[in-house]
Parts: C-alpha cells; structure tokens; sequence
C-alpha cells in the first residue's frame, strides 16, 4: 500500500529525508568539475547517512548508532583534511582545481 | 504533532534547498556558504531527534572546522568564477541524472513498502523522555569502544601529519614555482 503519512513523522521521513540528500550529494560528486565542490558533495553524502543513523538510534531507543555518528564525524574531518592537503598540492602543479586538467596525474 | 511535523518540514525544505545551493552554484565559495547552512539543518535534525550532544558536535566540528577549512583552502586558491563548472556531455549527464533518479526512488520505495519500517514508526514518538542520552553515549565510548576511540586518535595523527607533509611537497602554499 502506497500511502505515506505526512501529519505523523516517523522514521520513514527522515529515511527519505536522508535518500534525498544522499543524492544531491552524489550528483554533487558526479556533475561538478571543481575537486573542492566535490569533497563538498562527499561531505553531504556523509551527512545524509548521519541523519540515517541519529534516527534509526532515536527510534529503536539504542545509542550504539550515535557511536557511529560519532565516528563518522571523525572520520569525515580526517578525510577532509586530506582532501584538502592534496587539493592544494595539485592547485600548486597545475594552477587550478578543475578535474578536467587532470588527464596526467602522476609525479 | 502538528509543531513536530512543522518542524521537521522546515528543516529539510532548508537542508534540500541549501543542498540543492551546494549543487548548482558556479561559485565555489558560495556553494561553501551553502553547505555551512545544509550543515545547520542537519544539526537541527539531530536535535529534534533529541541527540544534543550529536548535535553541538555537529555545529561545532562540521559547521565550523571543516567548514573554515574549506573556506580558507578556497581563500587561498582565490578562485573568482570557473569557466566550466559542471561536466560536459549530453548523454553522460543524462546518465548521471538518471543514476541519482533510480538510487533515491529505491530507496523512498524500499522505505514506503517495507513493513518493519512502519511498526517501528508505529511504536516509537514516546522517545527517550528526560533521559540523557549524552550520559549514555559517553559510557559506551569509554567502554564498548574505547579500542575504536583509541584508534581514531591515532588516526587524527597520522592524518594531520599527512596533510601537513602533502601540502608541503615542493614549499608549501607560497611557492613561485
């Protein structure tokens, strides 16, 4: 039965909520050129699969998940950090961010 | 419910919409700004689905260092306006589109038709009333997972090492060359 609640919110929203954002995340990633809007795109990917796990941990009442989230968080300023680090050591090789200068990465 | 609800539909109208900014604008530090608003929502997600701590942690480490980090690494490459922001190609687009069209439908379908979901939505709402889930959290990291705990910060080292020793490869940010 395909009928969705909109008065009660529920897990279900929150879940598309999540889908949604995850998505314009990935397209984020798929479509722009420029690295650094694409680690922006990653970071919003990240943050849809937080928003999954704060409301499975809130609705099944267990905090495990928010561990998680937790870690995620962790990892997400890690890979942020390196991201970024690389980011500038290409600007510094070729002048500029766009992906589409990257045919010859190497060295 | 009606304030629960309205709620929760002006927090993700703001989180899709900035998004949605992150995504279509040509203008990196724009779509930086953007995102630092997409981050705010999803902090007031958490902290409607009563996860303070998750969400202070969220405004302060997101919205704040990342964020400044991004700025400041867009600060330095002194990025105007591209010249071709987006990818080129008719069909890859198309493609991609496509790709992001049929992963979120799934996924609201999965979501819609699954059962489980429902009685787990059915049963929740009482919520965990005046407990403090911080408490909780804080006992679970320093004991169920404190190996992992550990094992982060070894990881938060090594990285800032890292990053230190890739954007120093041939002097730095300043460099003529």
């Amino acid at each position: 039965m395909l009928t969705v609640d909109f008065v009660n919110i529920g897990l279900n929203h929150y879940l598309i909520l999540s889908a949604i954002v995850f998505v314009i995340g990935m397209l984020t990633v798929l479509l722009r050129r420029n690295l650094i809007v694409m680690l922006m795109g990653i970071e919003l990917m990240l943050n849809a699969v937080n928003i999954t796990f704060v409301a499975f941990s809130h609705y099944n009442q267990l905090v495990n998940g928010q561990v998680m989230v937790f870690f995620v968080m962790t990892i997400a300023a890690a890979e942020a950090g390196v991201g970024l680090a690389i980011c500038v050591s290409i600007f510094k090789r070729f002048k500029e961010v766009n992906i589409s200068l990257f045919e010859n990465l190497r060295g | 419910m009606a304030g629960d609800s309205i709620l929760f539909y002006a927090l993700s109208f703001l989180i899709i919409y900035f998004a949605l900014g992150v995504l279509m604008n040509p203008n990196p530090i724009k779509a930086a700004f953007n995102l630092v608003l997409a981050m705010v929502g999803v902090a007031g997600v958490f902290f409607h689905l009563q996860s303070g701590f998750l969400g202070g942690v969220q405004l302060a480490v997101y919205a704040g260092a990342v964020m400044v980090l991004f700025v400041m690494v867009l600060m330095i490459f002194d990025l105007k306006k591209e010249r071709d922001a987006f990818s080129q190609g008719f069909l890859g687009n198309i493609g991609k589109l496509l790709a992001a069209g049929i992963v979120v439908s799934l996924v609201i379908n999965n979501v819609i038709l699954s059962s489980d979901l429902q009685l787990a939505t059915s049963n929740a709402a009482k919520a965990e009333s005046g407990r403090d889930t911080t408490k909780i959290l804080a006992d679970l990291i320093f004991t169920e997972y404190v190996f992992a705990f550990e094992v982060l910060g070894i990881l938060l080292l090594l990285v800032a090492i890292g990053a230190v020793s890739i954007s120093r490869i041939k002097g730095g940010t300043h460099a003529d060359s």
